[in-house]
């Protein structure tokens, strides 16, 4: 037998009503007509409502959020009752749905707000009522009734600010924690009231308001400091999972790094078995180093991130492996879907990533095996190779990538206002391709397309046989 | 640049010593003599598979206490060394060299890391290692960069170069104006580490430059040089900051 989370006053009668199947109604009233014997009903009701736990909180293993944003942890719910109409028609909802939906939560954080001023409703209404009955000559007991308005009030207050505090909505503490001292003080000089009315006062008078008011203090306190605990709990478990991420961090670097190394290196380059461990190698230092779990769905926002998982799709699909090489200052990407979000940074325009792409897929392509990725972004500008160690570039050989390269590699620098050269490697071998963007050309947030005459060098060396001789 | 050969004193009388090199490698001759220290058992086998047959494997080290006393009694040429290695006072390959060099002074090392971790490079280039490869090389490549350090040379991975220029602000713009400025890179150093960045091997690189091979591994041996002995905050501050090469 659980409390539901959404309730009317503790949520007894609900979860009563839904444990044994008599309806919600029939044991509201049969609580209300015992409390009527003697108050019968009503401590039987505070007894369940002490020892019943709440539903759904301490089933729901992950912590939403630390703060009590979340709905289930708003303060004021499990405690006190708000008499709104709709809160009504809620109440017999279960558990689960209340949990689910996210209107209901809406509407549960909603009451949160009303608890305090029922109270205060209270307190005023005692207040008239008491004068009133004063007036038409009833003898009230004001030494009762005074204190009781003055607890109320102070209850409602001190509750109110818990609230805050839980929610986060206060942003200055210490304010916050004279208003809930003072309600508290108002709550036990209710308390003292009591007794200081009262007549001849003795030692045994003053032992038991001392004993009230720091019962009444714990009661009022008792609920927020559950919760604050409980909120610590929660952090706790947090930063337990946090410890035990890094352990395995640590564990996976030293054991699966190193034999996914073994592996790429017994199975060579070329073999499915070393692309595997590469992707896999490539993952688990994503996850390691970054703290994303499987990032890659969201687009790169620097440039040596886009490259690096460029190289990684490549990877997959060909013998073939990149070492890139970043250096300099950190360039942004800026996407074509949302130019200049951040028009203060100077983001390298797409067209550069799609370029290098290019300039990858075709060495993964043409060459395969050790290919060289070399990235320096310095204060003149974006300098890019791609540098493999294949047979060469030859137009013969590859006639239907010619418009490949023309277009998306040269074409595409031209127009982003750089230039991109094709020759060949590093003592003859191989090709390398050069993409350089200036940094003009992208610093400039208008200067989208420079009319810059394309650096299109070749190389003095024997290489007829390179792209920009031919024409399609 | 090259350091004199301690080959071939007391040479049999450490083979000898060493645990159980010989068995595996059936081809010991009096080549290149190296020790392999790397907790994982499965990476020191399959490195010693790979090794070239010129290379005579004397031993292997899992801690960083067995390879301290590994060192010291074997005198190997070349130590291939874990940067992460158990044991010692948690020092790992870096404690290894500090502790070790001393006593074996024609032993050279070569960093082997997994990690691409900048700290854990740095740490270990400035404890005295002459290179840095990654685990992820073949036993060929491996094989190279032990003569090359034999050899006297350097030995930098693209990564390592990479993480030069940005240490030392080469990108920037910032070069050395004298030879013995440690802080800053001069300009031939700038070129010379950035082609090693592109991957291009020393010899390609001095095709490129149009100087002798010679004259790229000077070059890279005064890089080495300054990544040790340099006190610029960037080594250390960069390697903290960004974590990765």
């Amino acid at each position: 037998m659980t409390r539901p989370r959404l309730r009317l006053v503790g949520g007894v009668c609900a979860g009563f009503a839904e444990h044994t199947g008599v309806s919600l109604p029939t044991v509201r009233l049969v609580t209300v007509v015992l409390s009527f014997c003697g108050g019968f009903g009503a401590l039987l009701y505070a007894w369940l409502w002490a020892t019943i736990p709440s539903g759904g909180a301490m089933a729901d293993p992950l912590p939403k959020s630390s703060l009590g944003r979340s709905r289930g942890f708003s303060f004021a719910g499990p405690h006190e009752a708000p008499v709104v109409a709709t809160a009504l028609s809620v109440d017999d909802d279960t558990t689960s749905r209340a949990a689910t939906s996210s209107p209901r939560a809406d509407a549960d954080s909603a009451r949160a707000a009303p608890v305090t001023e029922i109270l205060l409703g209270l307190a005023v209404l005692a207040a008239g009522g008491a004068l009133v009955a004063s007036r038409l000559g009833a003898d009230i007991p004001l030494a009762v009734v005074v204190p009781a308005i003055v607890v109320l009030a102070g209850t409602a207050l001190a509750w109110r600010q818990f609230a805050d505090i839980r929610s986060g909505a206060a942003q200055q503490s210490s304010a916050l924690l004279v208003r809930i001292l003072g309600a508290l003080v108002l709550v036990a000089v209710g308390i003292l009231l009591f007794f200081v009315t009262g007549t001849n006062p003795n030692a045994w008078t003053v032992i038991v308001a001392a004993a009230s008011v720091l019962l009444g203090v714990a009661v009022v306190t008792a609920p927020w400091l559950l919760r604050l605990w409980s909120d610590l709990a929660d952090e706790r478990a947090a930063r337990a999972r946090e410890a035990e991420r890094a352990d395995i961090a640590a564990h996976l670097h030293d054991s699966v790094l190193q034999t996914l190394a073994l592996i790429q290196q017994k199975a060579g380059p070329h073999s499915d078995a070393a692309r595997l461990a590469r992707a896999q190698e490539r993952e688990l230092r994503e996850w390691l180093f970054t703290g994303t779990r499987g990032g890659s769905t969201e687009p790169a926002t620097d440039l040596a991130t886009a490259l690096r998982r460029i190289a990684g799709e490549i990877e997959e699909d060909f013998a073939v492996h990149f070492e890139v090489v970043a250096v300099g200052a950190e360039v942004g990407v800026r996407s074509t879907a949302s130019p200049e979000s951040n028009p203060g940074s100077a983001d390298a325009p797409e067209s550069l990533v799609a370029a290098a792409r290019e300039a990858m897929l075709n060495a993964a392509r043409h060459a395969g095996g050790a290919v060289s990725v070399y990235l320096e972004t310095g204060a003149r500008g974006i300098e890019l190779s791609v540098t493999d160690r294949g047979p060469g570039f030859r137009l013969d050989q590859i006639p239907e990538d010619r418009l490949g390269v023309r277009e998306s590699i040269l074409g595409r620098m031209h127009r982003a206002g750089g230039s991109a050269s094709v020759r060949p490697g590093p003592g003859g071998a191989g090709t390398e391709i050069l993409l350089t963007l200036p940094a003009a050309a992208y610093t400039d947030p208008g200067a989208g397309a420079v009319p810059v005459t394309p650096v299109t060098t070749t190389h003095p060396v024997p290489d007829t046989h390179h792209t920009e001789t031919s024409v399609r | 640049m090259t350091i004199p050969e301690a080959n071939g004193q007391g040479d049999s009388a450490r083979a000898a010593a060493a645990p159980a090199p010989a068995t595996a490698q059936p081809e010991a001759s009096a080549g290149l003599r190296v020790l392999i220290v790397d907790d994982h058992s499965i990476f020191r086998s399959g490195l010693r598979a790979e090794l070239d047959a010129d290379l005579t494997v004397l031993g292997e080290a899992a801690t960083v206490d067995a390879a301290i006393i590994s060192v010291i009694d074997l005198q190997p040429r070349v130590v291939l060394l874990d940067v992460h290695l158990p044991g010692g006072r948690g020092g790992g390959g870096a404690e290894v060299i500090r502790e070790a060099a001393s006593r074996a002074p024609h032993t050279l090392f070569l960093a082997l890391s997994v990690s691409d971790a900048a700290d854990d490079v740095v740490s270990v280039i400035r404890a005295g290692a002459r290179g840095y490869i990654t685990k992820s090389a073949s036993g060929a490549e491996v094989s190279d960069a032990a003569r090359r350090v034999a050899d006297g040379d350097a030995v930098f991975s693209p990564r390592l170069a990479g993480f030069v220029l940005d240490a030392f602000g080469a990108v920037a713009g910032e070069t050395a104006e004298t030879t013995e400025e440690l802080d800053r890179l001069s300009a031939r150093e700038t070129e010379v580490m950035r082609l090693i960045a592109r991957g291009y091997s020393y010899k390609e690189v001095a095709s490129t430059l149009f100087i002798a091979a010679k004259t790229v591994e000077t070059h890279v041996s005064a890089v080495l040089r300054k990544l040790q002995l340099s006190s610029r905050h960037e080594l250390t501050a960069w390697a903290l900051e960004r974590k990765l090469l």
